[in-house]
C-alpha cells in the first residue's frame, strides 16, 4: 500500500542551514554525476587529446627547440588545459542545457543554489586533472624539459581553475541567451590561445596588448602554474596571485549575482 | 472522487495567487492579474490556448520567473519573496522533457526523491509503487535517452511526486502519453490529490479534466475569464445540446436556422447549442444541409465542458482534434 507521506497538517518549517546546504551539495553532485556519465568518458579523451595534441602540435612550428622555449611551451600549453575546461567547456554544456529547456527543472529543485552550483564547480574543476597531467606528461616526454615541482602547484592549480570555473559559470549564466554564450566561448578560445602570452613571452606582444595583460587574469594564470613547475622561470608570482585573485572575486560576485536572479 | 474545494481536515494553508502581472516585452502581459485559490487536496485545472500564459504562471509559482506585481502565498510563506521556499514546498514537472537522457528511469526517480528531501528507503518504495502504478516497469532500468517520449513524460512524473511538495505543479502532464496509461497517470494525480497536496495542473485535455479536476480556470491572453468546477461552469448550458456540423472542406459557414443558440467555427467544425426541446427541429435542419452536400455529417450530444471551452476561448482543445 501506499506509503503515505506527512502531507496532512501544517506546513513544515523552511529547511535551512549547514546540514541542508550539505545535503543539497551531496544531492546535486551524484545528480551531476550521473549526468555527465555518458559524456564524461569522451569528455576526458578530448581533454586528454587536446592537452597532448596542443603540446606536439606547437613542437612542430620549431626544428629545434631552445630549452627556455620548451619549458614555456610546455607549462602554457598545461594552462592552457585548464583554462579550457573552465571558461570553454563549461559554459558550453550549460549553454546546451538552456537549449534544450532542460534547465528550468534543475532551477526548481529545492537545493541551496549555491549548493548546486558548487557541486557543479567541484566536478569541472575535479574533470580538468587529467588533461592536464597528460599535457604536462607528453610535455616533459617530447621537450625533455626538466620540471622542478614544487608544492606551490597545488594553490596554482586550483586557484587557476576556480577562477576559470567561476568565469565559466558566470559567462552562461549572467547572459540570458545561450546563443550568445556559446558564441562568446569561441572567441575566447580564440583571444586565448593566439593573443595571451602563456606560450610565448609576454615581450613578443605588441606593447599595449602586453600592457593589457597585466590585467588580464590569462597570464597570471600561466604564471603561477610556472611558479609551481618550474623554479626561476618566472619572476612576478606573487602579484599574478594577487591579480588573479582579484578576478576571482569579481567572478564570484558574478555567479553569486546570477544566482538569485529571476527574470 | 473528492469534491470541490476538499480540504483535508487538519489542513491549515492555502495556496493563493493573487492579481498576478507579468510581461517579458513590457508591452503584452503573458499573466494579466490572475488570481486563484487552491486548497489541499484539490487537485485545479489550467485551461487555455496556446500562449495563453499557462506556463508563465506556473513558473512564476516555482520562481523561474518573478511578477511584476501581484502576491503567491502558501499559507504564510511568500513565495515571491523567498523562492527558496518556494522551490522547498512545491514540485514542478516543467512543459519541456527533464534532463535524464544519461538516468536510468529508476535512478532518476531515486536521486529526485533525494534531492528532494526523501529518506532513501521511503523513496525506493514509493517509486516502485509509481513504477507500478503508472505500468513503466520494462522500462525501469533503461537509460533515459532511450525511452519514448510518453515514458520519459511518466518517469518525469514519477520524479516530481516521489517526493512531493504540498503544492504540485504539473505543466502538460499528459503530454505524448498513450490513452491508457494516460488514465493511470489521472489516477495518480487524484492520488497526490487525496494524500493532501494541492495539484496546480496544466492541460489542454478538456474532457480528461473534466473528469478528473475539483476546479478548473480557463485562460485567455494571461486573463482568467472563468472558474469554477466542471459542472458549475456547465451551468450556462443547463437545457442545452450541442449539434456539431462537419463542413465539406472549404464550405462557409451555412445560414444559421433561428435555433441556432450559439456557434463557433473552428476549422470546418461548426459547433452549435441549441435548446433541448428544439432537439427534433435541430435534426430537420442539419439533415436538410447533409442532402444539400453543405455537410458531410452531424452530431447530436449533451454538451460538455469542451463546449464551454470552445465559446469561451474560441479554440479547439486537444481532445476534439
Ligand atoms: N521566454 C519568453 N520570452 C518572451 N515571451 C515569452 C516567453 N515565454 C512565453 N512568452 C510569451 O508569453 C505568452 C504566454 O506564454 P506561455 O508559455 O505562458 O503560454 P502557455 O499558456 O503555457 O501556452 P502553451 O499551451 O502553448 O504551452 C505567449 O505570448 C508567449 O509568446
Ligand atoms: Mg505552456
Amino acid at each position: 500500500m501506499t506509503v503515505p507521506i506527512p502531507m496532512i497538517g501544517v506546513l513544515p518549517a523552511k529547511r535551512t542551514g549547514p546540514s541542508h546546504w550539505w545535503h543539497g551539495f551531496i544531492a546535486m553532485l551524484r545528480w551531476e554525476i550521473t549526468n555527465m556519465r555518458l559524456l564524461l568518458p569522451l569528455t576526458v579523451v578530448v581533454q586528454v587529446l587536446f592537452g597532448a595534441g596542443f603540446v606536439l602540435g606547437i613542437g612542430l612550428f620549431f626544428e629545434d627547440i631552445p630549452s627556455r622555449a620548451a619549458l614555456f611551451l610546455s607549462t602554457g600549453a598545461t594552462t592552457i588545459t585548464l583554462i579550457m575546461v573552465g571558461l570553454v567547456m563549461g559554459p558550453q554544456l550549460v549553454a546546451q542545457q538552456k537549449l534544450e529547456g532542460t534547465y528550468d527543472y534543475m532551477w526548481s529543485l529545492p537545493v541551496p543554489r549555491s549548493a548546486a552550483t558548487t557541486a557543479w564547480i567541484t566536478l569541472n574543476m575535479i574533470f580538468a586533472i587529467p588533461g592536464m597531467v597528460v599535457a604536462l606528461l607528453v610535455a616533459s616526454w617530447r621537450y625533455g624539459v626538466d620540471l622542478e615541482i614544487s608544492f606551490a602547484i597545488v594553490p596554482a592549480v586550483l586557484l587557476t581553475l576556480l577562477t576559470a570555473t567561476l568565469l565559466g559559470y558566470a559567462l552562461a549564466h549572467a547572459v540570458t541567451k545561450p546563443e550568445v554564450t556559446l558564441l562568446l566561448t569561441q572567441v575566447l578560445i580564440f583571444g586565448i590561445v593566439g593573443f595571451s602570452p602563456i606560450n610565448y613571452p609576454q615581450d613578443n606582444l605588441p606593447g599595449w596588448l602586453a600592457e593589457l595583460h597585466e590585467y588580464l587574469p590569462f597570464l597570471p594564470m600561466a604564471t603561477v602554474v610556472r611558479g609551481g613547475l618550474t623554479q626561476g622561470l618566472v619572476s612576478n608570482v606573487v602579484q599574478s596571485y594577487v591579480v588573479l585573485s582579484a578576478w576571482g572575486l569579481i567572478a564570484l560576485g558574478l555567479v553569486a549575482g546570477s544566482l538569485g536572479r529571476r527574470r | 472522487m473528492s469534491g470541490p474545494g476538499a480540504v483535508q481536515t487538519g489542513s491549515s494553508w492555502v495556496f493563493r495567487v493573487e492579481a498576478v502581472t507579468k510581461s517579458y516585452d513590457g508591452e503584452t502581459n503573458a499573466t494579466d492579474g490572475l488570481t486563484m485559490e487552491v486548497a489541499p487536496g484539490e487537485v485545479y485545472g489550467l485551461l487555455g490556448p496556446n500562449g495563453a500564459g499557462k506556463s508563465t504562471l506556473v513558473k512564476q509559482v516555482i520562481g523561474l520567473l518573478k511578477p511584476d506585481s501581484g502576491r503567491i502565498t502558501l499559507g504564510s510563506f511568500d513565495l515571491v519573496e523567498d523562492p527558496d521556499a518556494a522551490r522547498q514546498l512545491c514540485s514542478y514537472l516543467p512543459q519541456a522533457q527533464m534532463p535524464i537522457d544519461s538516468f536510468k528511469a529508476r535512478e532518476a526517480i531515486d536521486i529526485a526523491g533525494m534531492i528532494r528531501g526523501g529518506p532513501a528507503a521511503e523513496v525506493k518504495r514509493r517509486r516502485e509503487e509509481m513504477i507500478e502504478a503508472l505500468e513503466i516497469g520494462e522500462w525501469r532500468d533503461v537509460l533515459g535517452a532511450r525511452l519514448s517520449g510518453g515514458v520519459k513524460r511518466l518517469v518525469g512524473f514519477a520524479m516530481v511526486t516521489v517526493w512531493p511538495g504540498r503544492v504540485i505543479i504539473l505543466d502538460e502532464p499528459t503530454n505524448d502519453v498513450d490513452p491508457l496509461r494516460r488514465r493511470r497517470l489521472w489516477e495518480q494525480i487524484r492520488r497526490m490529490g487525496s494524500e493532501g497536496a494541492a495539484v496546480l495542473l496544466v492541460t489542454h485535455n478538456v474532457m480528461e479534466a473534466e473528469k478528473s479536476v475539483d476546479r478548473l480556470a480557463i485562460i485567455n491572453e494571461g486573463k482568467l475569464i472563468a472558474e469554477g468546477t466542471p459542472s458549475s461552469l456547465k451551468a450556462d448550458d443547463r437545457g442545452r445540446l450541442r449539434l456539431q456540423l462537419m463542413l465539406h472542406p472549404g464550405n462557409s459557414t451555412p445560414e444559421l436556422a433561428p435555433l441556432v443558440r450559439d456557434h463557433v467555427r473552428v476549422g470546418n467544425n461548426l459547433v452549435t447549442v441549441i435548446d433541448e426541446d428544439a432537439a427534433g427541429a435541430g435534426i430537420v435542419w442539419a439533415q436538410d444541409l447533409l442532402a444539400r452536400g453543405v455537410i458531410e455529417e452531424y452530431a447530436l450530444g449533451a454538451t460538455t465542458l469542451e463546449d464551454v471551452y470552445v465559446r469561451l476561448t474560441g479554440h479547439k482543445s486537444e481532445s476534439e482534434r
